[in-house]
């Protein structure tokens, strides 16, 4: 049995090197001061809802805290997803039977911006959103 | 190749192709990151275009994604299109590495370029259908991943084609 690094070409190894560092930076550029998406003073964070490229619902995420869960209902191409909210996290609880993979059920709680609930076979996405609290709250 | 051999190995790489697709499909991979996977059907895309040249590996595939969808219901469906772009710009660019820049990239590396292409193909159409640029948060962490399936399904197209080379030779007409 030879060394793994032996079946690789120069260009294999630059090219999985160049691959590495762009996957890292890629990971870690949200988290990086400058590329932060900020959520300022006084803004609330929000669950969005989309359904194709149309927007369902927002929800804030304030609401959800409580005894019950939050359970939405959603229609989509090729059935009904449910989507659970419950203290602060989002998940998607149950996609169609038609669709066999169900990746956006075993993405499973999000809690922050940045990562995404996304059913594409029922072409559902969820995702949470630093929002702007009213105008009537807005003070300097 | 004779003609006869060819229709056997065509046909055997379509079923084997169909298999690992299922099997994959069985592995929860895609609990690390949504939508990520092992890529094993790509072994029988590599070893095609490897013994059989570009057209031949195409008419594989091809046969491969639609008798795989028929069997899984998922025919027309939005699965079937992902599976369909993701393969197609994977084996599209493993094929123009292999033919162009063939001396400076092992079936590792080549394999690796697959994983990758068909990563951003898959994630293309689905922007495409959910019109959310949110979706390339993902792409990172999946060619992250794609590193170590690449170069595992590198590996193994390499072991498998040298095999089948030396058993090619050894029959003297292959």
């Amino acid at each position: 049995m030879k060394n793994l690094w032996s079946y690789l070409t120069v260009y294999d190894k630059i090219l999985i090197s160049l691959l590495l560092l762009l996957s890292i930076t890629g990971i870690f550029l949200p988290f990086v001061n400058p590329f932060r998406t900020r959520i300022a003073e006084g803004s609330e964070k929000v669950i969005v809802i989309q359904k194709g490229n149309e927007e369902e619902m927002r929800i804030a995420l304030e609401t959800t805290y409580g005894t019950d869960p939050l359970y939405i209902e959603i229609e989509g191409p090729i059935g009904t997803s449910i989507i659970e909210a419950y203290n602060g996290k989002v998940r998607m609880k149950e996609a169609p039977p038609a669709d066999l993979e169900k990746t956006c059920v075993k993405t499973g709680w999000i809690e922050d911006v940045g990562p995404m609930i996304i059913c594409i076979p029922n072409q559902i996405s969820v995702w949470i959103e630093a929002e702007e609290a009213g105008l009537d709250v807005v003070s300097w | 190749m004779g003609n006869t051999r060819k229709l056997v190995l065509i046909g055997l790489l379509v079923s084997l192709g169909l298999i690992l697709h299922f099997v994959e499909a069985m592995l929860p991979i895609s609990m690390l990151v949504p939508g990520a996977k092992l890529g094993l059907a790509n072994i029988v895309n590599l070893i095609a275009l490897v013994l059989i040249g570009f057209r031949g590996g195409l008419l594989i595939f091809l046969t491969r994604v639609f008798l795989g969808s028929l069997f899984a219901g998922t025919f027309l469906s939005i699965n079937f299109y992902l599976s369909l772009s993701g393969g197609l710009t994977a084996y599209l660019f493993m094929s123009a590495a292999y033919y162009f820049i063939k001396d400076k990239f092992s079936l590792i590396g080549i394999s690796v370029i697959g994983a990758v292409f068909h990563n951003l193909g898959q994630l293309l159409t689905a922007y495409y259908i959910i019109a959310n640029p949110g979706i390339f948060y993902y792409l990172p962490y999946l060619t992250l991943i794609a590193i170590p399936t690449g170069i595992g399904v590198g590996l193994i197209t390499y072991f498998t084609t040298r095999h089948l080379s030396v058993f090619n030779g050894g029959n003297r007409d292959g």
